[in-house]
């Protein structure tokens, strides 16, 4: 060990070495890490079609997307929503189409039909026919989920030019 | 290099460095065959690790077990299968490992004095091991793993008075069923883990405290003819481990039928035993003693007790003076046809009982005892021997 | 080099007794199995006319289509599905693309006498004892000339096998109802999903062309597939029961490699350390 030269030709194997056993652990670490991706079936439960002619005019009706609620409301003429970047035209008329979750601490607001509105249980929070926060703590309206439109069939989970005209 | 200093003034682990690796000597003359135990503490850590992600999918129910490992786990999880290759190789693999340690400390003598407590922890470790790979197989609820364990278990039935109750009482059904699937499974992802755990630390604090054995038998000056554990012992360690690595992951990608048998693709049917079943290979040689005295199951079941024991009460056989083999000529002899009768047990195991191979069982059966009835005998031949050239 | 004499021992121990509780005692086991005759010669066939698949789609449609469909030329079964399996516990086979999976010879046999050419009594269909051997060749005719002549290993698993067999993982259901079934064949077929994993390619190809001589006793009849058929059915078992083969030796290769790697590292290392002990 008194060879300096020596010395650094040792170190330099073992930082070799080092560095060889440090990209094996990085590719274990990143199976690992996919193993915990959302499996295939959740993936493909990702992307949901649901049937807007099944809505009656002034109905609104809950479906599950990615285990979150999605409000879809038949507006009425009475509404006067009057938000065009928050409506999704159809041949049947106008919805609207928002996640169900309160943008102020994530409860699930309750549609009081007689006033037209959402009303949020946890801290009174409200929105309008259009989902947009009109009263109370909630910072942001209500979001838009990603949708796509094949006639009157809205797939949530795509991205369609309706969608991407909406949020630009 | 601040972080030492930081840690030093706290823990004082530049003493601790020095102390357990580098004051740590180990005789010079040791061969690869001593590198197996820090193989087997690297494979204990890779079956745990790929084993926590196994059981991150696994479902140990009756109904749901099966599907979970071979859908889900080995279909559908990004790189599930990757996970379940290794644990199931390296579970077998890993009895190779002990195998291969064992032979090493018997053929050495590592079991006599001062190391009859490593050799007793050890044998503690094979029967944990044991313990964890048969309930480990059960798992995957496959036809294999039902009727492994449903015969195993059976066993224990021919134990006289308290047999019948006693399966009952371990199956906790009358056939192995969901409950005997989820106490299994506690078994084999808690308990014993954590049992081999605790007895693996016991074992390598008694190796550590009375020194690693050597070819030789005889006891090293640590002062003169030690070498420090670290650097110079691991890096012989390191190019054993990546040696061995490089054979596991061939196995693990390429060569995983041995384990991972085709007929536990099937999912368990409890009205149908698969046409031939037999045990992994690595109780092969106990099960062929059982079957070996194919004229009496009672003398085969008390055989097959002994086979697994018997290794257990090496230091106590063997009170020849002569430590190492290397310098026995007599009990090499006895050694190597006991390494080679146990190869031909593990053969015969898988094959059919029938006409000549139940023949060969039976003398295969009666060399494994031999060799343990040889040692005292040898014992004594050496011990006359010495105090002839003493004269 | 006493060290690589020790190593060398201990693979030549691993080796042998990795021969003999693999290759050899799988063989000793599973080894007799019977040789595959994809000519079917135990059934006779000795005609020499030729058909003409005009007449024979007319007797296809007087003869067969009572149960049968060919969806290529849009022929529906008259019985629907239901009834049908009602009134034979099993849905009857589609039959557009027959002639390209199953064996001439043994097709006619097979119309001939159902339950001779598939080896089991209660095989489903009625023979066909009206008809001629003229009249057989004719429909045979018809049928070559609608099938498809590429067929892939999935259809051929569902013209030929999922009328009985379920495939859980590919969401295949039997499409026969699992009661109805019980009653034909006396138990629910299994599941194909992991077959080309359970069992070897030879196993497969010896029983799928004659259960019987594999397995005595069993109620699946013999459907006289091609060898052609057979292989193609066997490979896509094996595909969905191993999906993630490809991805494995391939990522195989780059972890040996890298492997590789470390044991030169770890061993130019080795070499240093030891080089001032020794
Ligand atoms: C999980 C299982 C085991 C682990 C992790 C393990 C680990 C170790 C380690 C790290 C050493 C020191 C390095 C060496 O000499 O190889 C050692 C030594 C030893 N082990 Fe084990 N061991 C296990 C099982 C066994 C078994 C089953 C036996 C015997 C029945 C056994 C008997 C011995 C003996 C006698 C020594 C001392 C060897 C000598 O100094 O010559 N071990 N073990
Ligand atoms: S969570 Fe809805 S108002 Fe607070």
């Amino acid at each position: 060990m008194s060879d300096k030269k020596d010395m650094s030709r040792r170190d330099f194997l073992l930082y070799a070495i080092g560095g060889w056993a440090a990209v094996g652990a990085g590719a274990t670490l990143y199976a690992m890490y996919k193993t915990w991706e959302p499996l295939p079936e959740v993936k493909a439960a990702g992307v949901v079609e649901f049937d807007l002619s099944l809505v009656k005019p002034g109905e609104i009706r809950v479906i599950e997307w990615r285990r979150k609620p999605v409000f879809i409301l038949r507006r009425t003429p009475e509404m006067k929503a009057g938000c065009p970047k928050r409506t999704v035209r159809t041949s049947l008329g106008d919805f609207t189409i928002v996640i169900g979750i309160c943008t102020h601490l994530g409860c699930i607001p309750n549609w009081e039909s007689d006033k037209n509105i959402w009303h949020c249980p946890c801290h009174g929070g409200e929105y309008d026919a259009c989902g947009r926060n009109i009263f109370g703590p909630p910072p942001r309206p209500l979001e838009i989920p990603p949708f796509k439109l094949n006639g009157n069939i809205i797939v949530l989970g795509e991205e369609g030019p309706e969608y991407k005209a909406m949020i630009g | 290099m601040r972080l030492i200093d930081w840690l030093d003034e706290r823990l004082e682990i530049r003493k601790l460095i020095k102390v357990t690796l580098i004051d740590y000597k180990v005789p010079k003359n040791i061969n690869f065959l001593w590198s197996f135990g820090m193989l087997l503490v690297l494979m204990f850590a890779i079956l745990f690790i790929s084993g926590l992600f196994l059981l991150m999918y696994y479902k140990p129910d009756s109904n749901l077990a099966f599907d979970s490992v071979n859908k889900t786990i080995m279909m559908d999880v990004s790189f599930g299968w990757l996970f379940r290759h290794v644990h199931a190789v390296g579970a077998s693999i890993v009895f190779l490992l002990l195998y291969i340690h064992i032979a090493r400390g018997i053929f050495y003598g590592s079991y006599k004095p001062p190391r009859e407590v490593v050799w007793i922890t050890g044998y503690i470790l094979f029967v944990l091991f044991s313990a964890t790979a048969f309930t480990g197989y059960l798992l995957p609820w496959g036809q294999m793993s039902y009727w492994a364990a449903q015969t195993i278990t059976t066993l224990f039935e021919k134990i006289p008075f308290i047999g019948p109750d006693l399966v009952i009482w371990i199956r906790g059904d009358y056939a192995v069923a969901d409950a005997t699937l989820t106490r299994f499974f506690a078994l084999h992802v808690v308990f014993l883990p954590v049992l081999i755990m605790i007895v693996m630390a016991i074992h390598l604090y008694s190796v550590r405290v009375v020194g690693s054995n050597n070819e030789d038998g005889k006891p090293i000056d640590k002062k003169k003819e030690g070498v420090p554990f670290w650097p110079v012992f691991m890096s012989k360690e390191f190019f054993v481990m990546t040696v061995f690595l490089l054979f596991f992951f061939f196995l693990v990608f390429y060569k995983f039928d041995f384990a991972m048998d085709r007929v536990n693709f099937e999912p368990a049917n409890p009205l149908q035993t698969p046409t031939h079943i037999y045990p992994e290979w690595y109780f092969l040689a106990y099960y062929e003693v059982l079957r070996g005295f194919f004229f009496s199951q009672n003398l085969g079941l008390i055989a097959f007790a002994l086979s697994m024991v018997l290794i257990l009460f090496l230091p106590w056989l063997d009170k020849s003076p002569i430590v190492s083999g290397k310098n026995r000529p007599l009990f090499q002899i006895a050694f190597w046809i006991f390494i080679l009768d146990f190869l031909v047990l593990t053969v015969l195991g898988k094959l059919p009982p029938t006409g000549l191979y139940a023949w060969i069982g039976l003398i295969a059966s009666l060399i494994f005892f031999g060799f343990f009835i040889s040692l005292p005998i040898i014992a004594k031949i050496e011990k006359k021997q010495l105090e002839g050239e003493k004269k | 080099m006493k060290e690589l004499k020790i190593f060398l021992i201990i693979v030549g121990l691993v080796l042998v007794g990795y021969y003999g509780i693999e290759p050899f005692a799988h063989h000793e086991m599973y080894g007799g199995l019977p040789k595959p005759d994809f000519n079917y010669l135990d059934l006779k066939y000795d005609i020499d006319i030729k058909g003409n698949p005009q007449n024979g789609e007319n007797l296809f449609k007087q003869n067969c289509q009572s149960c049968h469909s060919l969806k290529t030329k849009n022929l529906k079964a008259m019985m629907d599905e239901n009834t049908a399996m009602q009134a034979f516990n099993v849905v009857p086979p589609d039959l557009s693309n027959i002639a390209a999976i199953v064996e001439k010879h043994f097709l006619f046999n097979f119309i001939k006498n159902p339950q001779n050419a598939t080896k089991n009594p209660k095989f489903a269909m009625p023979p066909m004892s009206q008809l001629s051997d003229q009249q057989i060749v004719d429909i045979i005719a018809f049928l070559e000339k609608t099938a498809k002549k590429e067929i892939t290993g999935e259809k051929i698993l569902e013209d030929a096998c999922t009328r009985c067999h379920s495939v859980k993982y590919q969401k295949i259901k039997a499409f026969t109802h699992p009661e109805n079934l019980k009653k034909y064949l006396g138990k629910v077929p299994p599941d194909l999903s992991l077959k080309g994993r359970s069992k070897t390619k030879e196993y497969l190809e010896a029983f799928i062309n004659n259960p019987q001589a594999v397995l005595p006793g069993t109620s699946m009849p013999r459907l006289g597939l091609k060898k052609e058929s057979t292989e193609k059915v066997i490979t896509y078992l094996q595909e969905i029961s191993d999906p993630h083969k490809e991805e494995r030796n391939k990522i195989g290769l780059w972890v040996l490699g890298y492997m590789l790697i470390g044991v030169f590292l770890t061993y130019a290392w080795k070499k240093k350390v030891w080089q001032k002990i020794k």
